[in-house]
């Protein structure tokens, strides 16, 4: 037990030190891996500093009205720094109903987001852990057993030890299968975060049964209890995305053209037509090209929308072997009869195996913000929630583009 | 993977999870005599001492059965110490009569003496000054800063132990607060 640490002349104590270093870290780790899903919104920043201070301020409030007449006679103390008097419950209540206004309100998405924020839910429990073994709190049953520590009159179950060795071997997997916090590691947007609260409920079932004091309804601890209906969720939601296929997919593609451009656009969307349902579709743009190698500077760009049931992988090779009886050669980037690239993929958000959906092209290039604008002015983009007309405002591409008006394009759906 | 692998997949753990919570209290049964065992923890009955105050008179943690009592543990060097002491006073004098008692035990060991008891009675605090000489007191409840309160029920059960600026008026108050009514 060390409820206080010393670091040099400093006397801090241990819980606070803990969580606060485990939601720093997690926080930073997050934020790294934001910029690699595509998902860093800086709205996202901001509004965590004003949830933070909404939680302190509506903790206190809480426990003030818990407590009216204590603070009337001593008013100085409802700015005091203490945590202990804070009204936990209600302040995580407030804060979590502004966390859900403010991303209503910037069009957060939820699973992106939530995957995004899985390094910050797997630290939040190491430093929940570190701080009950800093301060004795939580501590396991009497047990007779060799790895037992002596604590508050006995030899205990070094509960917490089994949590934090869990949890650690958990979060080696998760940089394992993120290859380092660079990829969601599945291609479906909230797996990554469902498997991980998933493990976090069996951790705890697991461990409470070590514990020496419990929340019981009749003879079962509230947690495990808790935890139970959680896997289940879990499950069912896993079940959901891997086998409830979607049969209406609807699919943004770029296609884009440097070879006689303006007949291989218009047969290449023919061409979709015959195979997929199209649905929209902008009018043809004359962009610069953006991969200075190529020979020809101009390029012929549009996007269409497509609906489709086809699983990502199988749609990608498909419109791959499109791009190929239109005499696309694999490599060559400066003679591009057809390339049709996929841009978004329903509200998928997912970066694996070197395919990362949305396309992170879409922000950054006007040849395909500028057609979808078009296309569908209220697109947002599935990763960030930010909408189109902002993320043209926001690129750096400041390239010619103009409207083709002369090719004709009536797809109607 | 394919459907029938995922749901056996998911169906076993599910039972495996069930099965552990239904065994969980027949292979660890709580320990409810948590209230028997003295350790210097929440929840735990509080270890028993007795110490003297300045006017030599022993005072035993015992004595105070039936009352909720504070124990401060301070030091004159402390300034955070002597912030929350008067604050203390102010709510000793409020629920002394209805039974609460505050001992403010001083690491004399850690302490100057002289500085230590000039501090107190230049205060004119009415709640009483024992004198820790030994450390026994500071070592028996596990001391690791100044200062630290620990309070307890009048069942002598550990209600809480903070350390710091915690346990200043408002929360001390509300705490007796919830304590009297609840003994009503």
């Amino acid at each position: 037990m060390f409820p206080i640490l010393e670091i040099g002349p400093l006397a801090i104590q241990s819980v606070g030190f803990f969580l606060l270093m485990s939601i720093t870290v997690g926080f930073l780790l997050s934020s790294k891996f934001s910029e690699k899903l595509g998902t860093y919104n800086e709205s996202i920043e901001n509004g965590l500093l004003i949830i933070f201070g909404v939680f302190l301020i509506s903790a206190r409030l809480g426990y003030i009205l818990q407590n009216p007449a204590t603070f009337i006679e001593n008013p100085g103390q409802i700015i005091s720094l203490s945590t202990t008097t804070l009204n936990i419950s209600f302040g995580i209540l407030v804060s979590a109903i502004t966390t859900v206004t403010l991303a209503q309100r910037n069009h957060l998405p939820l699973l992106p987001t939530l995957d995004t924020f899985t390094p910050l839910l797997i630290l939040l429990f190491i430093g929940l852990h570190l701080a009950n073994l800093a301060n004795g709190d939580a501590f396991g049953l009497p047990t007779q057993l060799p790895w037992g520590v002596e604590l508050w009159g006995a030899k205990r179950h070094p509960v917490q030890i089994y949590a934090l060795v869990l949890l650690a071997c958990y979060f080696l997997w998760m940089i394992y299968i993120t290859k380092g916090l660079k990829q969601t590691g599945f291609m479906q947007s909230g797996m990554l975060f469902t498997i991980s609260t998933g493990v976090i409920a069996m951790i705890t079932i697991f461990t409470r049964a070590f514990v020496s004091e419990r929340i019981l309804l009749g003879m079962v601890d509230i947690l495990q209890l808790i935890g139970l209906i959680v896997i289940i969720v879990c499950y069912y939601f896993i079940y959901h995305k891997l086998f409830h296929l979607n049969k209406h997919i609807e699919v943004i593609l770029s296609l884009g053209s440097n070879d006689n451009p303006q007949s291989n656009l218009i047969k290449g969307s023919e061409r979709l037509q015959e195979i997929y349902k199209v649905t929209q579709a902008s009018s043809v743009y004359r962009t610069q090209a953006v991969n200075t190698h190529s020979e020809s500077q101009e390029y012929f760009n549009q996007t269409i929308e497509i609906i489709t049931d086809l699983p990502f992988s199988t749609l990608r090779n498909q419109l791959k072997a499109i791009e190929q009886e239109f005499g696309r050669e694999p490599g060559n980037k400066d003679v591009v009869p057809l390339d049709i690239d996929i841009i978004t993929y329903s509200d998928q958000v997912f970066s694996y195996q070197g395919n990362q959906i949305p396309d992170p092209d879409l922000a950054k290039y006007r040849y395909i913000a500028q057609p979808l604008a078009e296309m569908a002015p209220n697109f947002r983009h599935p990763a960030t929630g930010i909408s189109i007309k902002k993320l043209i405002a926001q690129t750096k591409d400041n390239s010619q583009i103009t409207k083709i008006e002369e090719v004709d394009n009536e797809f109607t759906g | 993977m394919t459907k029938k692998t995922y749901t056996l997949i998911a169906l076993m753990s599910l039972i495996l999870s069930l099965t552990w919570i239904i065994l969980t209290p027949i292979l660890f049964p709580g320990v409810d005599a948590q209230q028997e065992i003295s350790a210097p923890h929440e929840g735990f009955l509080a270890p028993q001492f007795s110490l003297e105050s300045t006017e030599n008179i022993v005072h035993a943690l015992d004595d105070y059965n039936g009352q909720p009592v504070l124990i401060f543990f301070w030091a004159s060097w402390c300034s955070i110490c002597k912030r929350i002491m008067p604050d203390l006073q102010q709510v000793y004098e409020t629920y002394q009569p209805e039974g609460f008692e505050i001992l403010a035990v001083n690491a004399t060991n850690q302490d100057s003496f002289t500085d230590a008891v000039n501090y107190f009675t230049s205060q004119d605090y009415t709640y009483k000054m024992l004198l820790d000489t030994q450390g026994e007191v500071t070592s028996q409840y596990q001391l690791h800063a100044f200062p630290t309160s620990v309070l307890l029920g009048p069942d002598g059960v550990i209600i809480d132990v903070v350390i710091g600026t915690g346990m200043n008026g408002a929360y001390l108050s509300t705490q007796l607060d919830q304590l009297f009514s609840n003994g009503d």
